[in-house]
C-alpha cells in the first residue's frame, strides 16, 4: 500500500527516505490498526497456481505491513532532544504515561536513557530531535546504541521484554544488598537507578554512603567508645584533666564515708597512679587492689556506695545502691521439670557420666597419671573392638562404632564429597572477565501500577544478555553472576540474530531418601 | 532403534526442484545494485528501507525483523523494520548481489533544519486545507440528508458551511507527522561512506567459511534459510518462503574431517524427531560441493 503510494517528489534534499506527502499523512490518521492473521502454512511447494497465488497474497500483506510508516498526531508526541555528549535524551515537552516506569530527573529536567528513548520512538510516543531535525528510527539505532550504553543485542532483549509489558531497568551492582546487609535487614539506600551506570560509575555514591551511616549507626557511637574504653585515647588532653579530677575526688569521699567494705571499687586508687605524666604501657587498673562486692555472700550486705560522679556521663547522678530488694528479685525457687524433661535429663545422665564419678580417675593424683590412665584404657579398648591396624594409623574409619544413632547422620558422616550449592564459595571468586555482565533488572507487568522508580523493590529476575555465537557460561561465571545478583534469579537471554531465547540455571539438590 | 546414516546429496531431490521453480531468478539491474545498501549497527548489518528488505527477499535472503511494528508496536508476534541479517546473508548480498555496506554519516544539520521547518509549515498548511475540505464534505452530506426537513436547522447548517472558510481552524496538535523509519539513503547524501561487506566480516574464521559455503550452496539450490540456534543447529532450512512453509531441515555445518561423538549425533537426531524436522549434517568438500547427510531413526520392530 505505502509502497505503491505516490511519493512526494520534492526539490528539497531529503533527510529521510520514504517520506509521506501531507495528503498521505492526513489519510493515515484513519488507518486500520488491525494486524492481518496469517493462514496455515503449506507443507511442500507443489508448483500449483493456487499455492503461488496464496504466496503472493501473503507476501503482499507482509510487505505492506512492513513498509508502513509511523504517523502520529503532533499533539500526542512528546518532543525530546538527543544530547550526544551525555548520551541521554532530554524531554522538551511534558512526559507521558511512560514516566511511571522510565526516565529520570536531574536538576529539574527530565531525561530518558537511550534505550528507553529508542523504544518510545519505536512505539510512536516520542519524537527525538538533534539540531532541530527529527531523528529517524534508523538514526536512533545508529546513534543511541553503542558499547558504552546499550548494544544492539541488549536493546533487542530490552525492547522484546518492554513490548511484552515488563518493566526493564538497567542493573546497578551497587544497589544489590550484600549478604551482610540482607542478614541484618538493613534498609535499601538507592540512588536513581541506571544513572550511575550511564556515567560509567564515575558518579561517586558519596551521598548514599553518608546517608547509610547516619541511618545505621547510633549518633553517639564515638562518645560511647570513649566512655567504655579509656585506653583508647591515652594522649587526649581532656582525659588527662578528667583523670586529675578523679584522683582528687576519691580522697575527699573517703573522708566522708566510713564504710571501708563498701569502698568505691571502680575508682583506681593504686599508688602507681596512672596520672604520672610519663604514662607507661602497663595496665591502669591494678586488679589486686580492686575488690569486687560479693553479692552472693551470706549474711547482711552493706549497700554499694554511689559511684564517683566524675566518671558518670553528663547530668546522671547515681545514689547509694541498696542490694536487698535486688536480691529478693532473684528467682530462688526450685526448678520443676516436666516429665519429658526429667526423662531427657535422666537419659543424658545415663550416657554422660561425670568424670568425677570414675573411681579410677579419682585415684589419679596429677595430670600425668590421668593421661597414663587414658592411654591404658585406650589400649585395652583397642584390643577389644578397635583393632590397632585400623585405628592407630593415619587412615582411620570414618565412623566409630556406636557413635551415630540415625542412618541419616551416618550417611552424612560417610559422604566425603559434600554437595555444593551455586552460591558456595562464590564470594571468594575474584572479578571475572568483562564478557559476562548482568544488564537489566526485570519486573513483572502486573507490578506496573505500584512501581516506583525511586523504590523499585525486588526485581522478578535479572538478565544477562549473550549470543549463540559466544561461549556457554561456565560454573565460575554462574557462581559470580548468582553472587552478584543476590537472592534474585539470573536469566540468560541468548540472542540469535533477532531471535531471543531465555534460559536459566537452577541449583538442584539431590534428595536424600533416608529419613533422619 | 538406531539412526541410519545415509548420504543424500541433495537431501530431497523432489522438493529441491520445486523450490527452485518457486523463486524466479533475480534479474540484476544496475539501479537495484546501487540503491540497495546494508547499514552497519555494531557488528550487525541491518536493512532499513522496505524496498531493500523486499529486494533481499527476492534474492532469497530472509533476515529477521527486529524492530517494533509501526501499526502495533507493543506486541512480539509480528515485528517490523529493521531487518537484521546473518553474517552469511550480508556477505552473500555483498559478494553476489553487489550490495554495499554503509556506516552512519555525519549529518550536516543547519541547512536541513531550516528545510525541515519549511516542510512542516507546508505540511501544516496542506493538512489544514484537507481538514477544511473534509469538514465541508461532512456538512454538505448532512445538508443533503436533511433535504426537506426543518427549515431552521437547515439554515443553521448552511450558515456554518458558508462561514466555514473564516471560522475553521485546524489545531496544530492535530496535525499528523511522520516518524521516519529510515534515514536518507544513497543518492540523497553523497557524503555517506560506503564500505565493502568484508569490512563487517573482518574476523573471518574457519567455522564461518564452512557455514558460508553451506549457506550459499543451500540458498543457490532454492532453499530459504533462517538461523537455527533455537533448534541446536546452524540454520533452519525452508523448502519455500518461510511465510508460507514450515522448515523441513535443521542444518548443522561440520567440517568433513571432524569426528562427531556418537552421543552428539544421537542427541541431534532425537531433537530433530521431536520437532518433526530432519537433521542435516552439511560438510563442504574440497571440490566446492557440499556433502549432505541426513539422520533418521529407523524403527526395526
Amino acid at each position: 500500500m505505502a509502497e505503491s503510494a505516490q511519493r512526494e517528489t520534492s526539490e528539497l534534499p531529503q533527510f529521510c527516505s520514504e517520506w509521506l506527502s501531507p495528503s498521505e499523512l492526513f489519510a493515515a490518521r484513519s488507518r486500520c490498526h488491525r494486524i492481518p492473521a496469517r493462514g496455515q502454512k503449506d507443507f511442500l511447494p507443489d508448483g500449483s497456481a493456487l499455492q503461488r497465488e496464496r504466496l503472493e497474497r501473503s507476501l503482499e500483506e507482509h510487505w505492506s505491513l512492513v513498509s508502513e510508516e509511523r504517523v502520529e498526531r503532533l499533539g500526542a508526541l512528546v518532543q525530546a532532544e538527543w544530547i550526544p555528549s551525555k548520551r541521554v535524551v532530554e524531554l522538551r515537552t511534558p512526559a507521558g504515561k511512560f514516566w511511571q516506569t522510565m526516565g529520570f530527573s536531574e536538576h529539574g529536567k527530565q531525561f530518558l536513557l537511550p534505550e528507553e528513548a529508542l523504544y518510545l520512538m519505536e512505539c510512536g510516543s516520542v519524537q527525538v530531535f538533534l539540531h532541530g531535525l527529527p531523528l529517524s528510527i534508523q538514526e536512533g539505532y545508529e546513534m543511541f546504541l553503542s558499547p558504552s550504553t546499550v548494544t544492539l543485542q541488549q536493546y533487542e532483549v530490552f525492547s522484546h521484554l518492554k513490548r511484552l509489558g515488563y518493566i526493564v531497568t538497567r542493573f546497578e551492582p551497587s544497589c544489590v544488598l550484600s549478604h551482610y546487609e540482607r542478614t541484618l535487614n538493613l534498609p535499601v539506600q538507592r540512588d536513581r537507578q541506571g544513572r550511575a551506570l550511564k556515567r560509567k560509575r564515575s558518579h561517586s555514591p558519596h551521598t548514599d554512603e553518608q546517608e547509610g551511616e547516619e541511618s545505621t549507626e547510633p549518633p553517639d557511637h564515638e562518645a560511647k567508645n570513649q566512655r567504655f574504653d579509656p585506653e583508647n585515647h591515652p594522649d587526649s588532653l581532656t582525659e588527662e584533666k578528667d583523670q586529675g579530677e578523679v584522683e582528687d575526688k576519691p580522697v575527699a569521699m573517703e573522708s566522708t564515708s566510713d564504710a571501708v567494705l563498701a569502698r568505691n571499687w571502680w575508682v583506681d586508687r593504686s599508688p602507681r597512679s596512672p596520672m604520672s605524666p610519663t604514662r607507661s604501657q602497663a595496665p591502669r587498673w591494678d586488679f589486686f587492689t580492686i575488690t569486687f562486692p560479693d553479692l552472693g555472700a551470706r549474711g547482711p550486705l552493706s549497700p554499694l556506695v554511689a559511684p564517683d560522679p566524675t566518671v558518670l556521663p553528663g547530668e546522671l547522678s547515681v545514689s547509694e545502691c541498696e542490694l536487698t530488694p535486688w536480691l529478693q528479685r532473684l528467682n530462688l525457687r526450685k526448678e520443676r521439670l516436666s516429665r519429658r524433661e526429667q526423662e531427657r535429663e535422666q537419659a543424658r545422665r545415663r550416657y554422660q557420666r561425670s568424670v568425677n564419678d570414675d573411681k579410677e580417675v579419682r585415684r589419679c593424683g596429677n595430670w600425668a597419671e590421668y593421661q597414663e590412665l587414658l592411654r591404658r584404657r585406650r589400649r585395652h579398648h583397642g584390643q577389644r573392638d578397635r583393632p590397632p591396624h585400623l585405628w592407630e594409623s593415619t587412615v582411620k574409619p570414618l565412623v566409630q562404632p556406636g557413635q551415630h544413632t540415625s542412618p541419616g547422620e551416618l550417611l552424612d558422616k560417610i559422604s566425603i564429597i559434600k554437595p555444593s550449592r551455586l552460591l558456595d564459595g562464590a564470594a571468594r571468586l575474584e572479578e571475572g572477565a568483562d564478557e559476562w555482565k548482568i544488564s537489566f533488572d526485570v519486573f513483572q507487568p502486573d507490578t506496573v501500577a505500584e512501581f516506583k522508580k525511586s523504590k523499585p523493590g525486588k526485581p522478578y529476575s535479572r538478565l544477562c544478555v549473550c549470543s549463540f555465537e559466544g561461549p556457554v557460561p561456565d560454573l565460575r561465571v554462574l557462581k559470580q553472576l548468582a553472587f552478584q545478583s543476590g537472592d534474585i534469579p539470573v536469566t540468560f537471554a541468548v540472542v540469535d540474530h533477532g531471535d531471543i531465547s531465555f534460559y536459566c540455571f537452577k541449583d538442584f539438590q539431590l534428595p536424600t531418601d533416608v529419613s533422619h | 532403534s538406531f539412526p541410519a546414516r545415509a548420504v543424500l546429496p541433495p537431501p530431497r531431490p523432489v522438493s529441491l526442484g520445486v523450490a527452485s521453480a518457486q523463486r524466479p531468478k533475480v534479474i540484476k539491474t544496475a539501479a537495484m545494485d546501487t540503491d540497495c545498501v546494508m547499514h552497519a549497527c555494531g557488528s550487525s548489518a541491518l536493512l532499513w528501507r522496505a524496498a531493500e528488505a523486499r529486494a533481499a527477499r527476492r534474492a532469497g535472503i530472509v533476515g529477521t525483523l527486529v524492530g517494533a511494528l509501526a501499526r502495533q508496536p507493543r506486541q512480539n508476534a509480528r515485528l517490523g523494520r529493521p531487518v537484521e541479517l546473518l553474517k552469511e546473508e550480508a556477505r552473500l548480498l555483498g559478494e553476489e548481489e553487489g550490495w554495499a555496506l554503509s556506516h552512519a554519516p555525519e549529518r550536516s544539520e543547519v541547512r536541513l533544519a531550516e528545510q525541515h521547518r519549511e516542510r512542516m509549515e507546508h505540511s501544516y498548511a496542506e493538512q489544514s486545507l484537507l481538514a477544511l475540505q473534509e469538514r465541508k464534505a461532512v456538512l454538505q452530506r448532512v445538508l443533503a440528508e436533511k433535504q426537506g426537513a426543518d427549515d431552521d436547522d437547515n439554515r443553521a447548517v448552511r450558515d456554518r458551511l458558508g462561514n466555514l472558510d473564516d471560522t475553521f481552524s485546524f489545531p496544530r496538535s492535530a496535525m499528523a507527522v511522520q516518524l521516519s523509519t529510515a534515514r536518507a539513503g544513497l543518492g540523497h547524501d553523497p557524503e555517506e561512506r560506503r564500505f565493502l561487506v568484508s569490512e563487517l566480516l573482518r574476523t573471518r574464521d574457519e567455522q564461518f567459511e564452512i557455514r558460508f559455503r553451506v549457506f550459499r550452496d543451500l540458498r543457490n539450490k532454492g532453499f530459504y534459510l533462517t538461523s537455527g540456534g533455537k533448534f541446536g543447529g546452524d540454520y533452519l532450512v525452508y523448502p519455500g518462503d518461510p511465510l508460507r512453509f514450515h522448515a523441513h531441515f535443521i542444518a548443522l555445518c561440520v567440517a568433513l574431517e571432524t569426528a562427531l561423538p556418537l552421543c552428539d549425533v544421537l542427541a541431534l537426531s532425537r531433537l530433530g524427531v521431536n520437532v518433526k524436522k530432519t537433521v542435516l549434517l552439511c560438510s563442504p568438500s574440497s571440490e566446492g560441493t557440499v556433502a549432505y547427510t541426513s539422520l533418521q531413526w529407523s524403527g526395526m520392530a
